[in-house]
């Protein structure tokens, strides 16, 4: 084990229901004060509650730069608010040097929806299916990058409620693995008709506002807003003289694989993922003075959580301040994890536990509950937990600024190797190294009568989506070909669009016939985690289980999240990749008229450490050498790339004509190269594809070296990967 | 319509609704448990079923309790909506 620093939150930004600014959010919460009233957004006629808590007053055209307000969603403007805020509390330098992490379940649906809902049924035109395309998950980390002149990496997050603080892990991971040296770490999510007739349909809502913990409660209120911390290492605080709001000190991510909408209920797993975090932080449960709960005001939520925590303070739960914020700013999904965070960064740092609004009668009377009005007390150490469908847990150490500075036990991450594999294309599933007939075989018809869901079993399967169908299946056979169990393996999928075809059809019934015909069965299956739920309970994956929003390098972009989780020491071992279906709305708008050969597909890859491949007795299929997601610096990674073997290959995924360039003035230019679209299609996954079938060709003994490399509009990913030679 | 192609039309509307792929009609028994033992069948898709048979049939469910009575079996659906059609 190594040793690590605590990360320093230097900056914080909220909106919320309560109003613009974390002092007038934070003031109005401690007072007990509730943003909660009908929805003005859209027509709620008709449904169970109609109630939100819902920012008013966002003038998104007077955020938005010049010129870009018709292309800004609420989403975008809230965290551009929330992140700007944070920033200049941090004194952060505009251009300089600064990771954006961002979590979120559904972007700018809200903006979506307007667009549908002008399309007349039956009569809809290319431009208006573009529309439809325009706002998905990862345009907002994009859009708030540009406007803050971001420069580093970044990342889009989803695991469904629980979104926003995973986001912050990953923040922090970037920080101890020296990616970044600031980090705006973060978590978005508007109000829209999707989430708001889904929750009524699945009878999770309140009607009146919501009652966390009490005897009486009915379900959540839906919120909005944004959440943001800046992030850096304390030594890097300290040395700049950054006032120092709080420590995050420590975190934990992991799955259930219980159930798509209903928590585990003895409270087992978020007992030992609140434990986690407690350790991970080098603290004792008897340092924790405050847990910030999920509390979300649903039976099962609640009841389970009042389980978990007397689980963890066996002997003291009357002793630690317990208080959710979601009767007063309702449940944000995606952004509660960051909100929360913000909330708990703030009571650490006054010493002010905020309430649990409408609270009269407590159902757990074990616990120490905060009622009416704020609680002033000196806290040394607070957690605040996250608990989202699927089963998708985190939970946040935070630790009060006067917390005597002391190094924690860190993670050294060994050399990673890939020792499973698989792709999907028009050859079906191939395992492992029979991925190398992409390599070798001319173009194959696609295979659009195969059937992934007959490679399933159809009772756990049930509901499933094409393109989660492909996901499922093809990450198992990645995971057995790696000869794993799901139990500690951790879960990443790259995602571009989603289900779009499926989340129209669902919005168009419930525009068309009216929200009470909004089917409780496929909500579950329309959100950006959906992939990751799916296969967390299919597969019984229990590590971080989420998925990664980036447009044609979702893969890629997977894989540097899930390396940066296992740096993280999250999991013993990460299932990778992406995979997309065949979309009519997405091809019709992508296919350029038909000029580009859409195809379907994807790949998946078993990412662990070389010593706990060994330790299993598994000869890694592969060693990754290196992998990068590359900017404006592109030319210089490629020219300083070492020279390849004699036998080496470059797989491709979408290659634009400047990168093509870029690599003929690279030591790389004479090396065979293998252009995946023009064997299997063009997809968003295709540079998992070219992932899974460079991994098969080194393993199948047909090179040493394999340079994969994709890329989209502004993001080139280059990954090395190499033959595994055994130690002698 | 007679209680044959009500029943009928019941077991396509949950063979659909709930995705039970590989099952036909002569798979559902008319008196068997639809949840717990019977298809296995949990709380999403009795929400599910619920809307189903509102959209389908013209016929809304009560809530809580009151349904899992009426969703112990085909038979038990049959006789609800016949019931309701027939006192509206």
């Amino acid at each position: 084990m190594g040793e690590r620093e605590r990360i320093a939150v230097t900056g914080l930004g909220l909106v919320t229901s309560l109003g613009f600014g974390r002092e007038r959010s934070f003031s109005r919460l401690c007072a007990g004060e509730r943003g909660i009233s009908e929805v003005s957004l859209f027509d709620s006629s008709g449904l169970k509650s109609r109630i939100a808590a819902e920012v008013r007053g966002l003038d998104v055209a007077a955020i938005a730069p010049h010129g870009e307000a018709a292309d800004w969603s609420r989403s975008d403007a809230l965290a551009f608010i929330a992140s700007r805020e944070a920033l200049a509390q941090a004194a952060h330098v505009e251009g300089s040097p600064l990771g954006l992490a961002m979590g979120g379940t559904t972007g700018g649906m809200y903006e979506t929806e307007r667009a549908l809902a002008a399309i007349a049924p039956g009569r809809g035109t290319p431009l208006d299916a573009r529309r439809l395309l325009d706002f998905p998950l990862a345009v907002t980390v994009g859009r708030v990058a540009r406007a803050l002149g971001h420069v580093g990496p970044s990342a889009t997050v989803c695991s469904a409620c629980s979104s926003g603080a995973v986001a912050i892990a990953l923040g922090a991971s970037w920080l101890l693995a020296g990616r970044a040296t600031r980090v705006l770490a973060g978590g978005v999510d508007g109000l829209c008709q999707l989430t708001f007739t889904g929750f009524n349909a699945l009878g999770a809502v309140d009607p009146e506002p919501s009652r966390p913990f009490d005897e009486s409660r009915a379900g959540l209120t839906l919120g909005e807003g944004a959440g943001c911390l800046v992030l850096e290492l304390e030594s890097s605080a300290r040395a700049r003289g950054a006032p120092i709001i709080a420590f995050l000190s420590g975190w934990a991510v992991a799955s259930e694989a219980h159930h798509v909408t209903h928590p585990e209920p003895s409270g087992a797993r978020a007992a030992s993922v609140l434990m986690d975090a407690v350790l991970a932080a080098g603290l004792s449960t008897s340092q924790i003075d405050y847990v910030n709960a999920h509390g979300t005001g649903t039976i099962q939520n609640d009841a389970m959580e009042a389980r978990a925590l007397a689980r963890v303070f066996p002997e003291d739960v009357g002793r630690v301040w317990v208080s959710s914020c979601k009767a007063q700013i309702g449940h944000t999904l995606g952004a509660a994890g960051a909100i929360e965070a913000a909330i708990t960064a703030l009571s650490v740092s006054r010493g002010l536990v905020p309430p649990t609004a409408g609270l009269e009668r407590p159902e757990a009377k074990n616990l120490r509950h905060v009622r009416e009005s704020h609680q002033a007390a000196p806290l040394r150490a607070a957690l605040s937990s996250s608990f989202g469908f699927g089963g998708a847990c985190a939970v946040l150490a935070f630790e009060a600024p006067s917390a005597e500075r002391r190094l924690l036990s860190g993670k050294i991450t060994g050399e990673i190797v890939i020792s499973g594999a698989a792709s999907y294309g028009p050859a079906g599933v191939l395992r492992g190294a029979a991925s190398s007939r992409y390599f070798t075989a001319p173009a194959t018809p696609q295979g659009e009568s195969f059937d992934p869901l007959a490679l399933l079993d159809p009772e756990r399967s049930r509901r499933f989506g094409r393109a989660s169908a492909i996901v499922v299946a093809t990450a198992e056979s990645a995971l057995r070909d790696a000869g794993r169990e799901g139990a500690g393996t951790g879960f990443v999928v790259g995602s571009a669009f989603g289900d779009v075809e499926r989340s129209v059809r669902f919005l168009q019934k419930v525009l068309g016939q009216g929200p009470k015909f909004a089917s409780p069965a496929e909500f579950p299956q329309l959100i950006a985690s959906t992939g990751s739920g799916n296969a967390s309970l299919y597969l019984g994956l229990t590590g971080p289980c989420l998925s990664v929003s980036e447009f044609g390098t979702s893969g890629q972009a997977a894989v540097s999240v899930a390396i940066s989780l296992l740096e993280l020491g999250l999991a013993n071992a990460m299932l990778v990749g992406a995979a997309e279906a065949r979309d009519p709305i997405v091809d019709a708008v992508l296919s350029e008229g038909g000029r580009v050969q859409r195809g379907e597909g994807g790949g998946f890859v078993v990412l662990e450490e070389l010593t706990v491949a060994l330790s299993r007795g598994r000869v890694p299929l592969a060693v990754v050498a290196e992998h990068h997601a590359l900017r404006a610096d592109a030319e210089r990674a490629f020219a300083s790339l070492p020279p390849p073997p004699s036998s080496s290959c470059i797989v491709t995924g979408f290659l634009p004509s400047p990168l093509v360039g870029v690599l003929n003035r690279s030591p790389w230019r004479a090396v065979r190269l293998c252009s995946l679209p023009a064997i299997v299609g063009q997809h968003e996954a295709i540079g998992a594809t070219a992932l899974a079938v460079a991994v098969a060709e080194v393993a199948a003994g047909g090179v040493e070296q394999a340079l994969v490399v994709t890329a989209d509009v502004d993001t080139v990913y280059l990954t090395r990967l190499c033959r595994y030679q055994a130690q002698a | 319509m007679d209680q044959s192609e009500l029943k009928s039309r019941i077991k396509r509307a949950l063979l659909e609704e709930l995705d039970l792929r590989g099952r036909s009609e002569a798979d559902i028994d008319d008196a068997a448990p639809l949840f717990g033992e019977g298809l296995g069948l949990d709380s999403l898709d009795a929400l599910q079923l619920a809307m189903a048979i509102e959209e389908r049939f013209g016929v809304s469910m009560p809530e809580g309790e009151a349904s899992r009575a009426i969703f112990a079996s085909v038979n038990a659906i049959a006789e609800h909506i016949t019931r309701t059609k027939a006192a509206g």
